[in-house]
């Protein structure tokens, strides 16, 4: 896995913004001189062991999008892209995970069933967020630039889910 | 003080103010893109672009001070930019209004990949997040999908 954006394109301007497009400000944060992360980075053990418990975290968040869906199946069917990306979410951090030890986690309490499941699960979203973004900030380079992405999409999650 | 991170390509202040500038950049482009969004809406959806311009205005300022702080080279605003598409309508601005955060929801997301500083990521975590929750609105208010991204600011969204 790397976080890290891609090279440059050649004679972009750092200061060229709207005029190159709508891709244009993607492009500008895009720019990158240095090299990939996996050349700059170490992983210290305990960046490594947080790491692995943003992996257990999310593995719970995955488990609470199946355990909502199965309480609320109404709620199941409009959370579809959702759990899908928490899923990917998921996939994303264990491969960026250099495979620390995370704490043994209590598992998941199932989700109420009917419509308190969606309040349950966005809570659960909005906790997993937060941990992310704690975590995003205990981290360096691509880690913490994954973790943060990560934790700001479950923001957005949250709020759709208001 | 900095983290610890040596090797080659370590990130250091120099890394890391470099992608604060970018940030500052966009955050100086969200401001006057705003400025068209509001324009094109009424009533609620110009209240909420006229926030988010707000919001934009304050970390564009606390990004100026804190390299100007540093005697760190501070990116001006330009007097125009152009847009990317023609804003026609509400639509349109809500469209416009997504463009703007994603673009500085990458630039934030390259502040975290840069930073050195544990205070400086702090900071992009937290207008990261904003960033995506108001870009939230506007995809869904602009007819976009999907409404909601897995991984905001990361390349292939």
């Amino acid at each position: 896995m790397s976080a890290t954006p891609s090279p440059r394109p050649p004679g972009f301007s750092r200061r060229t913004l709207l005029a190159a497009s709508a891709a244009g400000l993607a492009l500008l944060a895009a720019g990158c001189s240095s090299p990939p992360a996996d050349e700059r980075e170490t992983v210290t053990t305990e960046q490594a062991d947080e790491l692995a418990t943003q992996v257990a975290v999310q593995e719970a968040l995955v488990a609470a999008f199946a355990s909502a869906g199965a309480a609320d199946p109404a709620l199941a069917a409009q959370v579809t892209e959702l759990a899908a990306q928490a899923d990917a979410q998921l996939t994303r951090l264990r491969a960026a995970s250099p495979g620390g030890s995370a704490p043994v986690s209590s598992p998941v309490a199932g989700a109420p069933a009917g419509p308190d499941a969606r309040v349950w699960l966005r809570g659960q979203v909005a906790a997993a967020a937060t941990s992310h973004a704690t975590a995003s900030v205990d981290q360096s380079g691509a880690r913490a630039a994954l973790l943060g992405s990560i934790a700001a999409g479950l923001r957005g999650q949250d709020g759709r889910l208001a | 003080m900095a983290d610890d991170n040596k090797g080659p390509g370590a990130l250091d202040e120099s890394t890391e103010n470099a992608a604060l500038g970018d940030a500052l950049a966009a955050e100086h482009a969200a401001v006057w893109g705003y400025g068209v969004v509001g324009a094109a809406l009424g009533g609620d959806a110009r209240q909420q672009a006229a926030a988010a311009e707000s919001a934009h205005r304050d970390v564009r300022d606390q990004v100026s001070a804190l390299l100007a702080g540093r005697k760190a080279d501070v990116v001006d605003a330009k007097g125009a930019y152009a847009l990317p598409f023609p804003v026609l309508s509400a639509v349109d601005a809500a469209a416009l209004g997504a463009v703007l955060e994603d673009g500085v929801a990458a630039a934030w997301v390259r502040v975290l990949d840069q930073a050195a500083e544990r205070s400086t990521r702090e900071l992009a975590v937290g207008v990261l997040s904003a960033a995506e929750v108001r870009a939230v609105g506007w995809r869904a208010a602009a007819g976009r999908t999907p409404i909601t991204l897995a991984f905001p600011g990361l390349p292939g969204q």
